[in-house]
């Protein structure tokens, strides 16, 4: 599965910490979303799209 | 403004440091390790043991240092956890091998007994604490162990019944079965991205 995540958080100048802390999620997790390591649970992308404030098909997408 | 959006990455004379201090901590574990283990060490089921001892011990100390060091490196509320699994475990399998020669079987067992609960409440803890994905990379390592620990087991089972080979001792597939889990547990941290 591929995401925006990196993007989304870049235009809001969030650091991968920052990221973290909001999702209550680790670092590594996030830096492992963005990479592609790791693809989040269900309530952890719906998380993601409320902290984005974006739907969920728009930050993740199939292969 | 935040001009850096990824984690700080440690200076050049931060990491020297840290390698200089591993590299002493390995020299002083593996000078201890061959003390202790010189004349006591004669069957292949205790010097396994004592090197997945070693091992665990050694990434308990790394992991300890990380903690210090770099705490956003670890998940929250997991790092002093996973530094008391990672000693207690260690030490678990020194004791049987060695803490006969300081006092008698039962005191030893006994200590194992109590340092086994104390490991085991701190894993369930660190379960708790966990995030997803590292619950996640729990779930694989025991996944991926017990799936090679029983390919491994019934080939030698089936071998041994068959008076192909000889027995090994429940001691000694302990130390075959840590050797796999803690291989296990670093190939579905590396698949993760976690080091």
């Amino acid at each position: 599965m591929n995401n925006r995540l990196k993007v989304l958080r870049a235009e809001r100048d969030w650091s991968q910490a920052e990221l973290a802390d909001q999702l209550g999620v680790s670092r590594q997790t996030v830096n492992a979303l963005e990479t592609g390591r790791y693809d989040p649970s269900l309530p952890l992308a719906f998380k993601i799209a409320r902290v984005f404030g974006q739907p969920i098909e728009s930050i993740f997408t199939e292969d | 403004m935040n001009t850096s959006l990824e984690a700080p990455r440690p200076s050049f004379l931060r990491k020297v440091a840290l390698f200089g201090v591993l590299a002493v901590l390995g020299g002083a574990f593996g000078y201890a390790f061959a003390t202790l283990a010189d004349g006591v060490l004669t069957r292949w089921e205790d010097e396994l043991a004592v090197i997945m001892a070693a091992a665990m011990i050694g990434f308990g100390v790394i992991t300890a240092l990380v903690v210090a060091t770099r705490p956003s490196q670890i998940p929250r509320g997991c790092g002093v956890l996973q530094v008391v699994v990672m000693l207690l475990a260690g030490i678990m399998f020194l004791l049987p091998v060695f803490g006969s020669a300081w006092t008698t079987p039962e005191v030893v067992f006994g200590a194992v007994l109590l340092l086994l609960a104390v490991q085991s409440g701190a894993n369930l803890m660190l379960w708790r604490n966990a995030d997803e994905m590292l619950r996640r990379v729990m779930l694989e390592t025991s996944a991926l162990a017990f799936w090679a620990v029983q390919l491994g087991l019934f080939i030698y089972a089936a071998a041994e019944r068959l008076g192909l080979i000889g027995t090994i001792s429940g001691w000694g597939l302990m130390g075959v079965l840590m050797s796999v889990y803690f291989i296990a547990s670093i190939v579905a941290g590396a698949r993760r991205g976690l080091s």
